[in-house]
Formats: C-alpha cells, sequence, structure tokens
C-alpha cells in the first residue's frame, strides 16, 4: 500500500499536474493565437472596459447571488471559495507545491481548512441535489455535470475523512490514497472538461470580438454550400 | 472535415416541416436535410472565425441554469427548451460530435451517443426562432457565453440549408436582388411621394416649407431609416425634419435614392446578407460623398451599421450616428429648443435590445426626454437590463407567429409598460414600435406607442414657424 501512496504522491501526481498544466496550456495558446494572429489585424475595436468590468463582477458576483436560482448561485460561490483555498493554501498541500513547483504559499490554518471543506462538501451536495431534483436544472445537465460534481465532492470527504482519524471508516492508507487518486483524476480531467474554465472564462467574455465577422466570409462560405451564382 | 464523412449521420425519417413550422421556408427540399446541415456546417467553420468560440463555449458550457431566470421567454413558458443554454447546446453538441476529435472517439465508444437527425433539425427551426436574440442571458451567464451569437449561428447555417422565415427571406431578396433594394419594395419614385406628402404635412403644421434634399452630394449626414417609417411612421420622420431644419442643418444632410433603407435583417439570421446589405448601404454613401451614415429611429439599423459598418465597409469607413445622439447633440449645444409644457401626460422608455444592451444608447434618450418631459417613468428593469418588446431578431416581421408574440414573447414587456401607469411608451425602433402597438392592443393597455421624435415633434420650437402651443391647439381642435 506505501509502494502505492509514493507512486500517487510522486510520479503520478507530477503527471497529472503537467496534464493539466499542459492542457490549460494549449488552451490559453489557441485562444490568444485567435484573438493576436487570426483576429488581430481585422480587430476594429477592442472591449477592453467592459471585459475589466465583467471579469471583476463575476469574480466577486453579489449583485448576481441575490436574484434568480438563488440557492444555485449561492452554493456555487460559496463551493468556488473552498474549492479555490483549500487545494492551494492548506497546510499538508503547500509541502506538495514546495516540492515540485518550488513555491512556498502561506497556510491557511487547519481549523479554517476544516470548516472550509465542511461548507465546501455542503455546497457541492446542494449542488448536485439541485440537479437532480430541480426539474429545469435536470432537464439541461448533461451526464458529466452530475458525475463531476461526484468527483470533486471525493477529494474533499477522503481528504478531512484523512484527516480526522476519529470519523475515519477504513484504514488511514486506504484513505489516503483515495485522495490522492481523486484528487489526481481531477487535475487530469480540467483541461478536457469544463473544468478548463479555469482559464476559458476570460474568453468567452469576449464576444464582442467574435461579432466582429471575417469580411468575405459570407460569400465563400455561400459559393462553398449554394454554388457560384448563389442567389439569396 | 473527415470526421464528417467517416462518420456519417445516421439515416432518419424525413420530416414534414413545412407543415409543423408553416412560416418557414425551404429552397432546397427537404431531401438530405442532415447531410446538407453538415456540410454547410463544414463550410463555415472553414471561412469564418467562429471555431475558436465554438471550442471555447463547448468546454466551458456550465448548465447552471441563471439565464433561464433572465429570459423573457421561459419565463412564460417554462419550457426547457426555451432555456437559451439548451439552444446553445443544440449546435455545440453537433459541433462537439462531427468536428472535433474528442466527439469522433467519444461517438466510437459510448452508446448513447448524440446524433444529428431529421428531428433535432426540426427542433432547431423551431427553438431559434423562439428566441427574440435579445442577449438578456449573456449578462448574467457567469461564463459570458453569447447565446444571441450562438442562436444568430445556428439560423446562419439553417438558412443556408434552406430553411429561414418565408418573411425575412423574401425582404431581404428584394432588398439585395430586388429593383427596389429595399426591404418593404417601396420604389424610389414612391419615397419622393412619401417625401412630398411629409412637406405638405409639415407645412400645414409649422407654417414652413420644406425641399428635402435628395440625392445631393457631399453632404455631412446621409439619412437611412427603416423603410417601413415611410409607409408607417410619418410622425417619426417629420419629427427628424423638424430636428434637422431647427438645428440649421438643413444644407448637410440628404436621402439617397440609390438605397434608402437601414433595416439589415442579415443580423437576424445569415453572415452572408449582413455583409452584402452593409455594402449596399456603403455603396450609396460612396456614391453620394457622404462624410457620415445617419440611421432613423431603429434599434437592429442602428446596431447592424453601427457594429457591421466598420467591420465590413473596407478601408475607408465612415462614422455611423444614431438620429438620438444626434438629436442630443444639437440640444447640448442650445441648437433646438423642446418647449416643456406641452407633454403633460405620464411618459415611459422602452429600450430597444440592439441599441442598449451593449450599453450604447441608454443615457442619450432619457437625457433628450427628461429635457422636456415634465412626468417621466422608468420601466423596471431597464436600460442595458431591460425586456425586450418579444418581437427581436426578426420574429416581429413573422405574422404567423403573432399570437407567441403577444402571449409568449411581449408578455413579460406588456406587464413592465402596464406596471408603470405610463400613457405614452417612447420606443425609438421600428421593430419595437410595430410589436408595442400590437401588444397594448392585444392587453388592452391605456398606452400610446410611438417614437422618441413623434414627442420631440410635439414639443419642438422651430424660429419662424407655429409654435407648440399653437400646434398643440390646432391639434386639439383637429381631434374634436
Amino acid at each position: 500500500m506505501q509502494a502505492w501512496i509514493d507512486f500517487a504522491m510522486g510520479p503520478l501526481f507530477a503527471f497529472s499536474l503537467g496534464v493539466m498544466a499542459l492542457g490549460l496550456l494549449r488552451h490559453l495558446v489557441l485562444q490568444l493565437d485567435t484573438l493576436f494572429r487570426r483576429k488581430r489585424s481585422r480587430l476594429k475595436y477592442m472591449p477592453w472596459n467592459k471585459m475589466l468590468h465583467d471579469s471583476l463582477e463575476w469574480a466577486l458576483p453579489v449583485r448576481h447571488l441575490t436574484s434568480g436560482n438563488v440557492i444555485f448561485s449561492n452554493a456555487s460561490f460559496v463551493f468556488h471559495i473552498g474549492a479555490i483555498l483549500v487545494p492551494l493554501f492548506y497546510a499538508g498541500h503547500i509541502v506538495l507545491w514546495e516540492q515540485w513547483l518550488g513555491v512556498k504559499l502561506w497556510s491557511i490554518g487547519n481549523g479554517f481548512a476544516d470548516v472550509l471543506t465542511v461548507i465546501t462538501i455542503l455546497a457541492v451536495l446542494v449542488l448536485l441535489v439541485s440537479r437532480i431534483a430541480v426539474p429545469r436544472l435536470r432537464a439541461i445537465s448533461r451526464n458529466s455535470d452530475v458525475s463531476l460534481l461526484v468527483l470533486i465532492l471525493l477529494p474533499f470527504i477522503s481528504g478531512f475523512l484523512a484527516a480526522h482519524p476519529a470519523f475515519n471508516p477504513l484504514p488511514w492508507q486506504t484513505m489516503f490514497l483515495i485522495h490522492l487518486l481523486s484528487a489526481e483524476a481531477l487535475l487530469i480531467l480540467v483541461p478536457f472538461t469544463k473544468l478548463s474554465h479555469i482559464v476559458l472564462i476570460f474568453f468567452d467574455r469576449i464576444s464582442e470580438i467574435h461579432w466582429q465577422l471575417r469580411p468575405g466570409a459570407g460569400d465563400r462560405v455561400a459559393e462553398t454550400v449554394l454554388g457560384k451564382e448563389a442567389k439569396v | 472535415m473527415a470526421e464528417t464523412t467517416n462518420s456519417g449521420p445516421a439515416p432518419s425519417a424525413v420530416i414534414d416541416l413545412k407543415s409543423r413550422l408553416p412560416y418557414h421556408i425551404e429552397g432546397n427540399g427537404s431531401e438530405g436535410r442532415v447531410e446538407r446541415f453538415l456540410d454547410a456546417f463544414a463550410a463555415v467553420l472553414e471561412h469564418t472565425d467562429y471555431k475558436p468560440l465554438l471550442d471555447s463555449y463547448c468546454r466551458t458550457t456550465n448548465k447552471c441554469n441563471r439565464c433561464s431566470v433572465t429570459c423573457p421567454v421561459y419565463q412564460v413558458t417554462g419550457d426547457p427548451r426555451d432555456v437559451p443554454c439548451y439552444k446553445t447546446t443544440l449546435l455545440l453538441s453537433i459541433y462537439q460530435r462531427y468536428f472535433t476529435l474528442g466527439g469522433w472517439l467519444n461517438a466510437r465508444f459510448t452508446p448513447n451517443r448524440f446524433e444529428l437527425t431529421e428531428d433535432v433539425i426540426a427542433e432547431m427551426a423551431e427553438v431559434f426562432y423562439r428566441c427574440t436574440a435579445c442577449r438578456r442571458c449573456t449578462q448574467e451567464c457567469p461564463m459570458g457565453m453569447d447565446h444571441g451569437l450562438i442562436t444568430r449561428l445556428g439560423r446562419y447555417i439553417l438558412s443556408l440549408t434552406g430553411i429561414a422565415p418565408k418573411a425575412l427571406q423574401v425582404s431581404v431578396r428584394e432588398q439585395l436582388e430586388g429593383e427596389t433594394h429595399n426591404t418593404s419594395k417601396v420604389p424610389a419614385t414612391a419615397m419622393l411621394h412619401t417625401l412630398e406628402f411629409l412637406q405638405e404635412e409639415f407645412s400645414d403644421q409649422f407654417g414652413i416649407d420644406l425641399d428635402v434634399p435628395v440625392d445631393k452630394k457631399n453632404r455631412d449626414y446621409v439619412f437611412f431609416c427603416a423603410v417601413s417609417d415611410y409607409l408607417m411612421e410619418p410622425d417619426t420622420l417629420l419629427g427628424n425634419l423638424a430636428v434637422l431644419h431647427a438645428a440649421g442643418d438643413w444644407d448637410r444632410w440628404t436621402i439617397g435614392t440609390g438605397n434608402f433603407d437601414g433595416i439589415n435583417y442579415g443580423l437576424f439570421y445569415s453572415d452572408w446578407h449582413l455583409e452584402r446589405i452593409i455594402k449596399q448601404l456603403v455603396g450609396e454613401v460612396d456614391r453620394l460623398g457622404g462624410k457620415n451614415i445617419l440611421i432613423g429611429e431603429c434599434g437592429h439599423a442602428s446596431r447592424s451599421a453601427h457594429d457591421f459598418v466598420p467591420v465590413f465597409g473596407g478601408a475607408q469607413t465612415r462614422p455611423v450616428v444614431s438620429f438620438i445622439e444626434y438629436t442630443l447633440d444639437c440640444l447640448r449645444r442650445g441648437k433646438i429648443k423642446l418647449n416643456p409644457d406641452i407633454i403633460t401626460e405620464k411618459v415611459t422608455y422602452h429600450d430597444p435590445c440592439n441599441m442598449s444592451r451593449g450599453g450604447w444608447i441608454v443615457n442619450q434618450p432619457r437625457e433628450i426626454l427628461k429635457s422636456f418631459v415634465k412626468d417621466y417613468v422608468e420601466m423596471t428593469p431597464h436600460g442595458r437590463n431591460n425586456y425586450c418588446c418579444g418581437g427581436g431578431g426578426g420574429l416581429v416581421s413573422i405574422d404567423e407567429i403573432h399570437d407567441f408574440r403577444m402571449k409568449v414573447g411581449g408578455k413579460t414587456k406588456a406587464d413592465q409598460i402596464a406596471a408603470t401607469g405610463a400613457q405614452i411608451c417612447i420606443a425609438p425602433c421600428a421593430n419595437c414600435k410595430k410589436q408595442l402597438k400590437e401588444l397594448v392592443e392585444f392587453y388592452e393597455i391605456p398606452c400610446e406607442v410611438m417614437g422618441l421624435h413623434d414627442l420631440i415633434l410635439k414639443a419642438i420650437e422651430i424660429p419662424g414657424g407655429k409654435s407648440a402651443e399653437e400646434r398643440k391647439e390646432e391639434a386639439e381642435l383637429y381631434a374634436m
């Protein structure tokens, strides 16, 4: 068992982190390529102000938490706080970042991390129940929307139990291995699922740019689809 | 696109779209609709810039359902198919399944894979036109996804497959390939007759004889309004003329007889038409050597010119000025005077989505209105966050869906107008005006819908002409 844990904390962790980093980098490069190479020469205006305003507004979406789908929105907001802080700043994780990335982050303290973890788990449960029980949410939810939530629950629950032997029904090593493997699975999935919004969220906001269509494209598409002398 | 041919779509029963959606036309017949849709999609991906956007949206679409609470259509129907994200997903699933490696792999190894069928195409043809393209949902999307843009892309690909509303298609055909080059088939001579009528009317009202400048070269402004204004909205045009005359800019503007229609239905459903119509408009301004493009009271004409003349207009594009901006400029400089004692009714203002959503024209009309209207009241919500009239995205032109526009699309707006208790609702947009006039009639709301310049026409003071007071008395006498 210890050999498995060593493997999961060593090469497998490096691999997962690498997949996530490279995958996100690929998204970033492709989007920047679109902006600065494919479209740049033709861009007539760039909505910098709107981008900045929107990004800041949604980083702290206070205005959006009081209206429409209030429970789901608030659960989602709370979930993000835990999902960003705990993986990055929990004392046990800081060691990992220092070992693999050479970055020393501050610890948020174990007590606070515990509270955050419990809140995050509850928030995910609210999201999960909403997805299954609220008809209008279920109607547009895909399998991946539900299964990702379950997968996100795993590292939080197993991490909490591994850190609190009093509640832990399984041997510590088993629980810790579950924690490692589920967290790594999540890291690997980041670039391939909606979790990639970590990077892409900034590029989705700029639809103004995509409204600036490519001149002449309409004619070329019409010629391809409808033939040379195409009529309306 | 290799994936398309390798994993061709499964054959499915041909659906009789014509009986299901009688207002749609299908130029190319109904055979092989699925293949044609995919071919069109492939051509669009090859020649346009939509691909990176679709890639990003495919990944980030979160299905959080925030958009549903903002959508006036969904609020009324409660039908999951009306959730903006659901519509977007329809198109994204097709993209992902047939044009990405992941989708291709997924289709090989999962049992419940998505397939494009006749059913899906019929559903798209229906739900993409149950959206008024007001883009209100975009503001509430945490990811910032522009469902309006995707819905429009879906309509574009459908139109290449031969599926588009007859009303829009016929108008665009006349505008681009007909003899009159405008959507309402108004010949230049008929437009000139209307101008003569407007001149007589102006003379009756103000006691001033006008000679509307037609085809004058090298003027500062070339004027385009929704061509339907010449047929249905004489007061809006009279208001425009009054402002131009009162401001002393009579020698600075002109109307072209070659092309005088600002309407651009391409904005609603086709990049191809959008670009060609813009080029036609710019061509007329080139012919006249005009310096600015002045767009009358019309939401989508304003937006299509304002946003797309720079994109499609070539190297020498010209500034696009909305008539509302022009009037406000005149007011601020003291070039026109509006009598604050004429309008005693309670007035509210409806923001046309195409002007206000992007934040372009929100405060300008309010500044004008508040300068001469005593009892001004806002709708809730308003401005950038307004509700659509229910006829946006070209729906107002489709008479066959009058019921949908009244009972579903415009229900929220009707409630909003009724809640203000206003006697006059200002809507500076040809589309909104038509829809709102039908709405207040349908719901029997005691409110008169008119354009901004219709109201300005009542209150404007022109030196040397009859005063606003006199005109009001005359109008009251005439009404009795």
